[in-house]
């Protein structure tokens, strides 16, 4: 297997800092003492362009970011899928799939020629346990990379319902895939291959788009048949359905999934998120809460996936950008765009529909038309169109903070002489 | 038709029962996805409700006496264990699915296929040749023949007597059964119904004795409950093939009406209760003397010498003797037989002599016990226990450990540990001992202290390697049909987690720092077809427990032993170099099968050197060791019996010296440099395994498999200065010599191969080969599995060799060994012992286990006469057509379409199912890796069964049936 180290480039890290009169001037103006930054784009320091006076609380602002590229080593900036995995991170792009190294920022992949069965890789999962990695091949299949070497199941050699893989979700001894045609499910011990379709599943339409594992339940997530809900241990199946039917309208506010065509789910401390092609919806199990661009921070209703940090959080990657959920309770969001002309950052801190602040930063985001985010402790890594984008979250805090104790990204000069900084 | 007095007793009540039973089939059917009306087997006592009188010609009676009858009873005899044994079955006869299959009916079927009244104890019943019941029982459908046969009633053909009845040469060799007679045999069992009930035959009202007694009749089913089976010496199918059991039945022959007329009984002695008085005992009683499950039809029965048995028959009462005797249980004496023995028919009647004849200990008697062969040890592995003061030594055929003592050299105990152990490892202080039992896929761990099994936890498919980590927290087993590593925790006993491996993986040892464990594959992994093999060694994080690299060894296959070396720079692995893709005859050149060492660098780099000199061969390099001191490697070579000293620094000396072409393209190939390296080769007895130096360095132990010892080497001297006896027997009967031939490279050209190394252990190796002398590539076929071929003649993918004695005959030298054949005498033992390799039992389905949804929609896949879109398929191209039970081969060729351009041929031999699972690839040539393959990629015209109109999830459902086959 070839190896290619790539020394890591920071693009852009964006810079932060607070106006005059707000109650965060002071630790804001230390930020910005730091001086230039790696990338000796003086012009990024940060400031507020827009505040409410009512913003006692914030959450946490990603300042600092950086962005891979097949400048910095991968085989391509079509990223589809990413996922964390303690020291290393997991990039399926359009022609290979890439291993980012945290520590020593080097980025080594493979592609056909090397072994990956197949160029697409639109779907990662880590088997905790053995640290095995199941990609979802779009088009290919199935496979494994283990210890180095890939195996590979399809449609012909194997019990996999179809080639066209969207989502891979490991599960105890079983890895899930959500296909075109149905999802299927492997048994790694026994080898048995399992098929859900509409014949045995609630499953009005077999496009399976998303698919997670967690808490005993798989959620699928199916274009045309909204959420399906599977209980592992009873083998029972549960359909979360748009009461709306197939209108692309939300007649009725949160009273249930907001669009059948869903993208993508995430289940975590008993709260499913669910990002579809007309906006998002959060369920806990009793209630129900849409969300949409027009009243919310999110970018856009296109939703091609989404990442629930936890009950009260999530990240919905949108094609105008990257929008994230930060306080469930006070509906509080943070929309990270990138002007791609003027190569700035934006971070938008919205109440609702409500913009409590707003943030010109370095680019974060390396393009707007966003395919997958994983969120990896206090860091967030998103997948875009034209790159991997890398949210440091040095300082990160869950929920909310009163705005004189809000800690808003490292400091200027930390920025550049810390580790990520090394040119 | 009439109904027997008794019917309204048992039958009355069965019937009632069978309708709830039915029912409640039906429920538990529906509840687990089945269709409602899928058959089930309702049992001989069902159907001889209507076919038992003289008006369906005794129809009952027929079968009764007939060895049909008997089928499953016969399976307890000492030629029937032969048999087994012979075949490779592990289990009692009277539990084995091959034995079954044929001699028993519905013995694969479900619990819920299965009516209360069927028991399998009943033998060849009437649904094992008329299909399950319940859908034609009815009288009012068997009264229509189309309409009995429209709800499933079958009417055999000879072609379905041969499916048992075919020429069985484990059959011939132990009872020397001949050629079945298809037509002979149909007329033997025929049961017509008379045309019109004979005149003769004028009823005799049977007399009830109104008298009600206290202890009622409880029937030989009851009694069987416990007195089946090994534990009790099988006393209930002794019974079953006795002339008693036949009494009553006898009644309904043509020959008893005679006896009977001469004796002045007119009519049917079934009914005469002159007759039945010796031939039934107990019928003569009231309705409310028997409780259900009482059939008079059982004829002399348990309860007619010992009385009847509803309050002595609990277990707990007849485990007290006096108490059972309180409670009815008769003593049996001379006037118990004499009361109906005596002048009998006017003949003399012997009692002792009957006595013997019906004598049925609950334990085995000499006879009984010595009728099998002795038992063998066969080590295999063994290791050195932490102080260095015991060997714990693996043996595959006795079932055991034995431990010997180190210092006086003798074995001091064996242990039990489960079946064919095959590797063990201590924890780091001693005090556990893990034993693998490849058989049972279990791990079984051993108390030191008190050498006893303290627990048995299972594992994957067949484990074989077992090791722990430095600290002792986790143990790593390889499950080598699994291609997986258990990952166990050690206090706990619960697995972890299961890493993927290569195929086969065999071995393990750890690297001196504790920090990785190197893992052997013996299997190539899949490659493209006609390439070369591609071996894997596996290299696992202890501290993760998680695979870290998987190293690459082209051009090797059964990679075994593995070693690191002290300085943890490399390991050592053995291999062979298999050149499958030349033709076999070129062994004159050096080219078939070489044998080697392959290093391990720790940067994950390969180095391939032989051991093999151009006219010595190492042939089957199995396991290695390094001395302590890291200055030597001994290698084990189980086909030319002896040890290789390989001088460690002038291997990688010569290595390092090398460029780095020579070491990629020369090195592994070259057959002058081992004497570079090998400083010399110390015989040992029969197949060396297993091999390990003492703590001090100046001992090595060597199990040699197939002489039950150990060799003692003396490191200095280089040589065995003692033979440590495990205890195996002295004699050596045909079937271990015909081992030590098949695992003996001396037929071959230069001892470069013996049959072993292309079957290790009788099983595969997982490679196309080119056999045929042309040269060119011609007829390339997979290798296939022994286990289990004894009744599958004939062999060779294109069927032409009728025997093994052909197969293994001259042919053999022709085409493989290229030096003398066998001798007489090799060729029959090697015969004998490849029909003794064990087959393990299935690991998807036990017998008659429940299905699991997935395999019994499967199985209705299998079976199905139809297509999706209803379509009848030709009988001719249904899968149970030429795969039907209990070997799934029906034993000729046929054209499935899979001939491809290099094929002679295009009809092939129908291969048995039993196992599938574990011998892959498939096809005649080996070029599907999967089962779903033979049908995605290899079956475009239907001609392999018809499958194209089947849908992904059928396809998956047939797959998970075929596993449990």
């Amino acid at each position: 297997m070839r190896s290619r180290s790539r020394r890591k480039r920071i693009t852009v890290i964006a810079a932060l800092g607070l106006a005059a009169g707000w109650s965060l001037a002071a630790k804001a103006s230390d930020r910005v003492k730091g001086g230039a930054l790696a990338t000796g784009k003086a012009d990024a320091t940060a400031r507020p362009v827009a505040q409410t006076a009512q913003t006692p609380e914030l959450p946490y602002v990603y300042t600092k970011w950086e962005q891979f590229t097949t400048k910095d080593g991968l085989p391509n900036d079509h990223i589809f899928a990413v996922k964390a995995d303690g020291d290393r991170v997991w990039i399926g792009t359009e022609d290979g799939l890439a291993r980012l190294d945290k520590k020593t920022r080097r980025i080594k992949y493979w592609k056909e020629e090397d072994g990956l069965p197949w160029q697409v890789v639109a779907a990662i999962d880590v088997h905790p346990g053995t640290g095995d990695v199941w990609l979802g091949l779009f088009g290919g299949g199935l496979a494994r990379f283990s210890g180095g070497r890939f195996d590979h199941w399809h449609q012909l050699n194997s019990g996999l319902v179809n080639d066209v893989v969207y989502g891979v979700a490991v599960e105890n001894d079983n890895v899930w895939a959500a296909t075109t045609a149905g999802a299927s499910r492997y048994n790694t011990v026994t080898g048995e291959w399992s098929i859900f379709t509409e014949k045995n599943a609630p499953m009005e339409e077999i496009w399976n788009y998303g698919v997670c594992a967690a808490d005993g339940f798989v959620f699928l997530g199916v274009w045309g048949s909204g959420v399906l809900e599977y209980d592992i241990e009873r083998g029972t199946w549960k359909d979360y359905l748009d009461p709306d039917g197939e209108m692309e309208i939300d007649l009725y506010r949160d009273d249930g999934i907001v669009h059948v065509i869903t993208t993508g789910v995430s289940f975590v401390e008993k709260t499913l998120w669910a990002s579809t092609y007309f906006g998002a919806s959060r369920y806990d199990g009793r209630h129900w809460r849409g969300y949409f661009d027009h009243d919310s921070g999110l970018p856009s209703n296109f939703s091609n996936a989404v990442q629930g940090r936890g009950a009260n959080e999530a990240w919905f990657a949108t094609d105008k950008g990257l929008g994230a959920l930060m306080d469930f309770p006070t509906d509080t969001w943070v929309t990270y765009t990138t002007d791609h002309k003027t190569h700035k950052g934006k971070a938008l801190v919205q109440r609702g529909s409500e913009v409590i602040a707003e943030f010109e930063t370095a680019p974060n985001i390396p393009h707007n038309y966003v395919l997958w985010v994983d969120c990896d402790g206090d860091d967030v890594w998103v997948g875009t169109s034209k790159g991997l984008g890398h949210a440091i979250g040095e300082g990160y805090y869950p929920g909310l903070k009163v705005a004189d104790r809000v800690t808003m990204g490292p400091r200027a000069d930390e920025r550049t002489t810390g580790r990520r900084a090394i040119p | 038709m009439k109904e027997r007095r008794w019917c309204t007793v048992v039958l009355g009540a069965g019937v009632l029962t069978f309708a709830v039973v039915v029912a409640a089939t039906a429920l538990s059917a529906s509840d687990t996805g089945v269709a409602d009306r899928h058959p089930v087997y309702v049992g001989v006592r069902v159907c001889s409700e209507c076919h038992a009188d003289a008006v369906s010609g005794h129809q009952f009676s027929l079968w009764r006496v007939s060895k049909h009858a008997e089928g499953y009873a016969s399976l307890w005899t000492a030629e029937s264990k032969k048999i087994a044994e012979l075949s490779g079955i592990r289990e009692e006869p009277q539990e084995a699915a091959a034995c079954l299959g044929c001699h028993a009916t519905g013995a694969d079927a479900e619990e819920w296929e299965k009516e209360e009244h069927f028991h399998v104890e009943d033998g060849v019943q009437c649904e094992r040749c008329h299909g399950p019941g319940s859908e034609y029982i009815s009288r009012e459908i068997m009264m229509d023949r189309e309409k009995a046969m429209m709800a499933g009633l079958k009417m055999p053909t000879q072609r379905e007597c041969m499916m048992c009845h075919n020429v069985k040469g484990s059959h011939v060799a132990i009872i020397g059964s001949s050629v079945f007679d298809p037509t002979e045999g149909m007329k033997r069992i025929a049961h017509p119904i008379p045309d019109s009930e004979p005149a003769a035959i004028a009823p005799t009202k049977m007399a009830k004795d109104a008298k009600a007694v206290k202890h009622k009749y409880v029937g030989v089913p009851k009694c069987g409950e416990c007195h089946g089976g090994p534990m009790m010496n099988y006393q209930f199918s002794r019974w079953r093939q006795s002339a008693h059991a036949r009494a009553y039945a006898v009644l309904g022959t043509f020959g008893a009406y005679e006896t009977a007329g001469a004796a002045g009984v007119k009519g049917n002695p079934q009914e005469s209760p002159k007759c039945l008085r010796c031939h039934s005992p107990g019928s003569d009683l009231a309705e409310d003397n028997f409780l259900p499950g009482f059939d008079p039809g059982d004829g002399v029965q348990c309860e007619s010498c010992h009385g009847p048995g509803s309050e002595y028959y609990p277990e707990a009462i007849m485990r007290d003797p006096a108490a059972a005797r309180k409670f009815g249980l008769q003593p049996v004496g001379n006037k118990t037989c004499m009361a109906c023995h005596e002048n009998a028919h006017g003949r003399e009647f012997d009692v002792e002599a009957g006595m013997r004849k019906i004598a049925h200990p609950t334990r085995p008697t000499e006879t009984d016990r010595h009728s099998l062969g002795p038992r063998y040890k066969t080590p295999l592995n063994l290791a050195l226990s932490p102080d260095g003061c015991e060997l714990y030594v693996a043996c595959e055929a006795s079932d055991t450990v034995i431990i010997v003592d180190v210092a006086t050299r003798e074995a001091v105990g064996e242990i039990s540990t489960g079946g064919q152990p095959t590797d063990v490892a201590f924890n780091p202080d001693g005090t556990l001992a893990y034993v693998t039992n490849r058989l049972d896929d279990t791990l079984a761990v051993v108390d030191t202290r008190s050498r006893k099994v303290v627990q048995t936890i299972a594992v994957g498919d067949e484990p074989h390697g077992v090791l722990t980590d430095p600290r002792g927290k986790l143990i790593y087993v390889l499950n080598t049909s699994a291609d997986s590593i258990s990952v166990i925790d050690a206090e706990t006993l619960t697995e972890q987690k299961r890493l993927p491996a290569s195929r086969g993986p065999w071995s393990l040892s750890i690297s001196p720092d504790g920090r990785r464990i190197a893992a052997t594959n013996t299997l190539s992994r899949f490659v493209e077809f006609r390439t070369p093999s591609i071996s894997e060694v596996t290299i696992i994080d202890t501290e993760r427990a998680v695979i870290e690299d998987r190293v690459e060894v082209p051009g090797a296959n059964l990679m075994q032993g593995v070693a690191w070396h002290p300085s943890g720079s490399f390991a050592f692995v053995t291999l062979n170099r298999t050149k499958n893709l030349v033709p076999m005859t070129r062994l004159v050149q050096g080219w078939t099968i070489t044998n080697g060492l392959g290093v391990i660098w720790r940067d994950g780099q390969v180095d391939q050197v032989l051991l093999d000199e151009p006219d010595m061969c190492f042939p089957d390099a199995a396991d290695v060791a390094f001395s302590p001191d890291g200055r030597l490697a001994f290698v084990t070579s189980s086909g030319s019996d002896c040890v290789a000293v390989v001088d460690v620094n002038k291997l990688i000396q010569m290595l390092n010296s090398a460029s780095e072409y020579e070491r990629a393209h020369v090195f592994p190939n070259h057959l002058g440099k081992p004497t570079e390296f090998v400083v010399k080769r110390i015989p040992t007895r029969n197949s060396p395994r297993g091999i390990l130096f003492s703590r001090d360095g100046k001992t090595a132990y060597v199990a040699n498999a197939l002489d039950d010892s150990l060799s003692v080497i003396d490191v200095d001297k280089l040589e065995a200065v003692a033979r440590i006896d495990l205890g195996g027997p002295d004699v050596i009967t045909k079937v271990r010599y015909g081992e030590r031939v098949f695992h003996s490279a001396d037929i071959t050209f230069h001892r470069q191969f013996s049959c072993h190394s292309c079957h290790p252990d009788g099983h595969v190796d997982g490679i196309t080969y080119d056999i045929e002398p042309d040269g060119i590539g011609i007829s390339p076929v997979d290798n296939r599995t022994l286990r289990g071929i004894l009744d599958t003649a004939p062999f060779k993918w294109e069927g032409t060799n009728p025997s093994l004695q052909r197969q293994c005959g001259p042919r053999l030298a022709v085409f493989f060994t290229r030096i003398d054949p066998f001798t007489p005498e090799e060729l029959t033992a090697l015969d004998n012992y490849i029909c003794t390799i064990p087959r393990p039992p299935n690991r998807y389905r036990p017998l008659g286990g429940k299905l699991t949804p997935a395999q019994r929609r499967g199985k209705t896949v299998f079976e199905r006469t139809t297509t999706n879109d209803g379509r009848v398929i030709p009988v001719e191209n249904r899968c149970a057509t030429c795969h039907f039970a209990p070997l799934f081969t029906d034993r000729t060729r046929r054209n499935v379409g899979t001939k491809m351009s290099l094929d002679r041929e295009s009809d092939f031999d129908v291969p048995h199912l039993n196992n599938i699972y574990d011998s892959a690839p498939y096809l005649h040539n080996g070029i599907s890796e999967t089962l779903e393959e033979i049908w995605t990629k290899y079956n475009p015209y239907d001609q392999h069964g018809v499958s194209n109109d089947m849908t992904k999830d059928q396809l998956n459902d047939l797959v998970e049936y075929l596993k449990t086959l």
